[in-house]
């Protein structure tokens, strides 16, 4: 089935099976690895993408479903002068991860989150259901927390 | 350019990381096994003739197949039958006694012995398709009796291999206590420890790519012993170790899990080299539900004397241990549970009994941790269970038979030899942070108001082992000075997370007196550094972390020897600092590194460096407060205090310890695999039925340290990484053992699920019974 | 495991839907939000010939309130119900309370309330408030467009009375007066599985006595219940005082009444980790609980009008 995506703003015209998932798609056919598999059951959330600026299950979604719509994925966070955004930074700075496996999609549900609310930062809880939200093996999850406040707290005060 | 916290940040932080399932190659087939859906029985009749007919399949093999496959122009036109999985006897983890007879096959020929064992693989353009033809596959299993616990198998009525006993290996720690001991002390405690089996689970499953290239085979690998993988794939294959290249590309976890061969990892290494084409298996989570190695699995029976000052008089333990289907793995692993029984307390008498029983579970295998919890747990809970026994504070009844710092070396009664230990210390650091007496008050207040939910305070005084056994206590590694300035360091390490590109870079940078930014690491790579042990046991910063320091100092030997013999002075006239030789006398003649490199030819050093056995230590505190109602646990503090000696970086050390606690408290709460009748685990929802904690079960975890130098390692540092895993489940267990005050201890068993402590909870108090 | 091959249509009508979902006999899914259809596939226990994709269809995308009923759509997401606000009184608070115990975030932007009564899992949520409050499920088929009362709806594990050619295309739920009081508690081991046990309570009281008690069970049974015989044994009740602490009183109706919906109500199955024995006791807790709950809402709700009123 022919469908398009826009991936990181990037059109992609594709011709993919229906039963494709799309973490697959993105995967294999827009050759962008970032988006991990970890569980296919919706569980893990390795895979967490933004479809249309909401944070999904890539392996949850058929790539079909997708048609026409805009995709972002981990591979298009880092700013158009390659700076890291300040999301990024954080992850760093608090050792929000160690295999690295899951944190691309922990990056994308707390980056459609910041995008989607510029007060985050003042809503200590709604962080907490956006941590609540993938598994980590690794970190413990409170680096990750933290990483996600960080970068909050820096979109506010650099929109005050 | 931004300067990252770690080496490692960029690449995984900006979707650049690259895992095995990343790796893009030509004519790359995906292998997907056909797996049995019954724990135990005879299999008949695999048919994978429809199967190759699926469109997009390029093969389809049972066992018996692939007798029949013709030979190739290879230089494997010799291997004639598939090769079985190789077994290790490293660290006695297995032995060759034990394996013998029950000889674990790539894919079943006969008799099916745990739930999803390979019977067939299918080779397709990818996933999907070989998926395809994975359906199509028939066979049939007549089920025979599964035995899914130590108990029901070690009574051999269904043998798991004709004419062999399912007890796989006996073996014991220590001396035997007479009876007198335990009739004349004041007091004895006795209790039974199940150690629930656990899934390591990492984020990324296993992987393996194997890609034939003229007569060698490159092979891919999220592994955490790329030699070890080298050295059997190149048996199996009858090749010579040369030509076989392992690679560790990005490894998404791997917690002990992934250092072994397994039946797919000989498949997919088999039919590449058959078929000269690049075939790779990247493991999915439910088959990795089904057929990843486990962790835990044993039944204890403990036995605890005192006197009456609660001065501990012997200490026993047995041991059934479940370890799947075949022994070929992690048959010998419960020894270092029968080893490390004394645990940090100056027990006279200590003896430790181990069976090794055979099942019908997935085979158990290392898990973060590896053998010492389940003894920190049988010793930690029984020590709990003294104190209310004898009436000491449980802290008190710790510190009263801890082993003196001024006894190290200390040589236990279950034959270790403890390097260095300051375990007051560290229960005095845990006490104050956690707030000890502020939570007694607290304890003592809900006890006498009905409508607050009891609270407990657990303790667990944990002592391990890092490093290795003996034989396996070195690792090799390499330093190479280039002309232009740069530093390359070279191990047999293989990170899945530990962070070594940024902890070793600084090491080499210090010791050599140079900008860490000089500095590089390569890893995981056969071909570049020829030989290795890997990342396992906490091993790579005592050992890889000494090797490499050793190395540069070689390196600085090396560049003194070359700068006597260019500037032809004496050697002693000759210093080394920040990176540059110079005469002692005339300062002018300094050089960089890199030009003495220009002006002398490429500088290498290549050694092995061994440290000794370690054995790091700490104590672990939670709070627990408990809904006797519905028997929900909430933990409302912990604290864990490590001693892991020197520390490389605090930071990486710090993250570790708190990573660790969780997958701690995933044992003690939450992390177990229920069995049906038939021999297969109740999973019927994938990850869903696996409960991994998650951030909405964390507590507020504090992660202390204290430094008691290894005098071990050059570098002063024990291992780290797996201390969580290992004190914490038995501090979350006491906490609310404490908290409930059962009679019968042995009703809370982990998990501690919310039915088992709903019935401890309604069982007769402590007080009650007596 | 990936999913196994399937026909893929995406209908712009609720007729064109039903032409698919009738089309030739073949197995057939609706894919509304897929979080639980898309797990069945790739768990292989449900390989449909023909996926119809229903999310371009504008008219189920689609909340109303008519005849002091909330209606909704097909294609509305879980999502929309975290605000108390989505849906107007208590309703909107007692959907806003059961809502945050569906997965997390990203699961409930794409999955529907609808979605869970095609499904009709004996652990979802919003089946058991609609059984609990008589919602109704219409349902569009190739023989025209049916009612059917939350009651005679689920038929048994993961049965339903939607017939295979028939696309779910609203749910429809009373708006719930002023001052009831409502409570939702979920009892878990963790975040990320399915409700051991979750009640929903719906309270109607006057003057401190309660004239309507609604009680749904989440996970209490093959299919989701209604509390029919702790519901009565609480009609012309009073709901005393709040109560200090965890635990009720032995003799409070809330506690009776738990123990009633675990007796009487309830049918609940083994699992592993639950057996029969502590799931009836689990059933009785949570329910006596969220009875509590719903009590309190009811007195602040009281203390709020008042307070408007002044």
């Amino acid at each position: 089935m022919k469908i398009t995506l826009t991936v990181n703003g990037e059109e992609f015209p594709l011709d993919v099976e229906p039963r494709r998932i799309l973490a697959d798609v993105l995967r294999e056919d827009c050759g962008l690895t970032g988006t991990h598999l970890g569980c296919e059951h919706g569980v893990c959330g390795a895979c967490t993408v933004l479809v249309d600026g909401e944070a999904v299950r890539a392996c949850l979604m058929l790539a079909v479903q997708c048609d026409g719509g805009s995709v972002r994925t981990v591979e298009g966070l880092t700013g158009s002068d390659g700076e890291p955004s300040a999301l990024q930074r954080a992850f760093s700075t608090e050792h929000a991860l160690q295999c690295g496996f899951c944190t691309p999609g922990f990056l994308m549900v707390a980056a459609g989150a910041l995008e989607a609310d510029s007060t985050l930062a003042d809503h200590p809880e709604r962080v907490d259901h956006i941590v609540g939200s993938n598994i980590c093996r690794c970190t413990g999850y409170e680096p990750i927390r933290r990483a996600i406040m960080r970068a909050a707290q820096e979109q506010q005060q650099a929109t005050t | 350019m931004y300067q990252w916290t770690r080496r490692e940040d960029e690449r995984l932080l900006t979707g650049k990381g690259r895992y095995v399932a990343d790796i893009e190659v030509p004519d790359r087939l995906d292998a997907v096994f056909v797996r049995s859906k019954v724990g135990h029985g005879a299999l008949r009749a695999v048919d994978c003739r429809a199967a190759r007919e699926v469109l997009g399949v390029v093969g389809a093999w049972s066992a018996a197949d692939l007798m029949d496959m013709p030979p190739c122009a290879h230089s494997a036109a010799t291997l004639q039958d598939l090769p079985p999985v190789p077994h290790t006897v490293l660290a006695k983890l297995s032995s060759d006694e034990a394996v013998v007879g029950r000889e674990w096959p790539a894919l079943v020929k006969e008799r099916v012995r745990y739930a999803g064992e390979a019977v067939a693989v299918v080779l397709g353009e990818d996933r999907y398709r070989a998926e395809d033809g994975a359906a199509e596959v028939t066979f049939q299993v007549d089920p025979l009796p599964a035995m899914v616990t130590p108990s029901a198998a070690a009574a051999d009525s269904t043998l798991l291999f004709e004419g062999l006993s399912n007890i796989a290996l006996r073996g014991e720690a220590g001396k035997p206590i007479e009876d007198k001991v335990w009739q004349d002390a004041a007091a004895v405690v006795e209790a039974r420890y199940r150690q629930n089996l656990l899934m390591p689970t990492p984020m990324e499953c296993r992987t393996i790519l194997a890609v034939p290239e003229g007569d060698r085979l490159t092979v891919w690998s999220g592994h955490q012993m790329p030699h070890r993988l080298r050295r059997e794939l190149a048996a199996l294959l009858g090749w010579s170790q040369e030509q076989v290249r392992v690679v560790v590309p990005d490894t998404g976890g791997a917690f002990g899990s992934k250092s072994a061969s397994f039946p797919e990892f000989v498949m997919v290494a088999f039919l590449a080299v058959k078929l000269r084409r690049p075939v790779r298996w990247i493991e999915d989570r439910l088959e990795s539900m089904l057929v990843a190695t486990r962790g835990r699995g044993q039944d204890q029976h403990a036995r605890l004397a005192a006197d009456a000052d609660g001065r501990l008089l012997a200490y026993e333990l047995h041991i059934d241990a479940d370890v799947g289907a075949y022994p070929h793995l992690g048959v010998g692993l419960p020894m270092q549970t029968a080893w490390m029984a004394t645990g940090a307390y100056c027990t006279p008498q200590v003896h430790a009994t181990v069976r090794s029983i055979l099942t019908n579970t997935m085979l158990t295998y290392p898990y973060r941790g590896a053998g010492r919890p389940e003894a920190v747990i049988a010793l930690e809970r029984s020590m709990d269970t003294m104190a209310r026994r004898l009436g000491i504070d449980p802290a008190e009844l710790r510190r009263r038979n801890f082993i003196p710092p001024e006894s190290f070396p200390y040589t236990t009664p279950t034959g270790r030899t403890y390097d260095s230990g300051e375990y007051a210390r560290a229960l005095d650091l845990a006490l104050e942070t956690v707030e000890y007496d502020m939570w007694r008050a607290e304890q003592a207040r809900r006890r006498t108001d009905p409508t607050a939910k009891p609270l407990g305070i657990g303790l667990s005084c944990y002592v391990e082992r890092s490093g290795g056994e003996p034989g396996g206590l070195h690792e090799f590694g390499s330093i190479e000075v280039g002309t232009d300035g740069t530093i390359t360091a070279r191990c047999g390490a293989a990170s899945s997370g530990q962070s070594h590109e940024t902890v070793f870079p600084p090491l080499v940078a210090k010791t050599l007196g140079v900008d860490e930014q000089r500095v590089r690491l390569i890893e995981g790579d056969t071909d570049e550094q020829p030989q290795g042990l890997g990342s396992f046991a906490s091993r790579t910063a005592q050992v890889t972390g000494a090797m490499l320091q050793h190395a540069s100092q070689l390196v600085i030997e090396e560049a003194k020897q070359r700068a006597a013999n260019l500037w032809d002075l004496p050697l002693e006239q000759v210093e080394w600092s920040d990176g540059t030789v110079h005469a002692a006398q005339d300062g002018s003649a300094a050089m960089d590194i890199s030009e003495l490199v220009k002006a002398t030819g490429p500088l290498r050093v290549e050694d092995r460096f061994e440290t000794g056995m370690e054995f790091p230590f700490g104590t672990h505190v939670a709070v627990a407060e408990v809904d006797p109602e519905l028997g929900t646990v909430q933990l409302l503090k912990v604290v864990t205090v490590d001693d892991c000696g020197v520390v490389l970086n605090p930071d990486i050390v710090h993250a570790q310890a708190f990573g660790s606690a969780l997958q701690g408290i995933g044992q003690a709460l939450y992390e177990a695999i229920p069995y049906g009748d038939n021999g297969v685990p109740i999973l019927a929802n994938g990850l869903l039925d696996y409960l991994l904690p998650t951030y909405t079960e964390l507590p507020p975890i504090e992660a202390k340290d204290t430094c008691t130098p290894s005098p071990s390692s050059p570098l002063g540092a024990k291992g780290a990484g797996e201390s969580g895993c290992i004190g914490l489940p038995a501090a979350v267990v006491n906490a609310v053992v404490d908290a409930l005050q059962p009679a019968d201890c042995d009703l809370l068993q982990m998990p501690l699920t919310p039915d088992v402590v709903w019935r401890a909870a309604r069982a007769p108090k402590l007080e009650e019974a007596r | 495991m990936k999913p196994a091959a399937f026909d893929y249509v995406v209908p712009r009508t609720v007729p064109e839907a039903v032409d698919a979902l009738g089309n030739g006999g073949r197995k057939a899914q609706v894919l509304a939000g897929g979080q639980s259809l898309l797990l069945e596939m790739h768990l292989e226990r449900i390989r449909p010939d023909l996926v119809v994709d229903i999310n371009r269809i504008p008219e189920l995308d689609d909340m109303q309130i008519t005849d002091n009923a909330l209606r909704v759509g097909a294609l509305i997401r879980h999502h929309v119900f975290e605000s108390e606000q989505a849906v107007p009184g208590p309703l909107g608070s007692l959907f806003s309370l059961a809502v945050v115990n569906i997965a997390h975030p990203p699961i409930r932007s794409r999955g529907t309330m609808v979605g869970s009564f095609g499904w009709g899992h004996p652990a979802s949520e919003w089946c058991a408030i609609a059984m609990a409050l008589d919602a109704d499920i219409r349902l569009q088929g190739p023989e025209g467009a049916r009612t059917v009362a939350a009651r005679d709806y689920f038929h048994g594990p993961l049965k339903t009375a939607r017939r295979p050619g028939e696309l779910i295309t609203s749910v429809r739920y009373p708006l719930l007066a002023e001052r009831t009081g409502v409570g939702f508690i979920e009892h878990r081991r963790t975040h990320f599985c399915f409700a051991q046990v979750a009640v929903a309570a719906v309270l109607i009281v006057h003057d401190g006595v309660i004239s309507e008690a609604r009680i749904g069970l989440v996970n209490c049974a093959d299919r989701p219940l209604r509390a029919h015989a702790a519901e009565q044994a609480l009609t012309g009740v009073g709901i005393g005082p709040p109560t200090d602490g965890y635990r009720l009183p032995e003799d409070h109706p809330f506690t009776r009444a738990g123990r009633i919906a675990a007796e009487q109500d309830a049918a609940p199955l083994a699992e592993p980790y639950a057996d029969l024995e502590y799931r009836r006791h689990a059933i009785a807790v949570v329910a006596a609980r969220t009875l509590c709950q719903a009590a309190n809402d009811h007195r602040s709700r009281v203390g709020r009008t008042k307070g408007d009123s002044q």
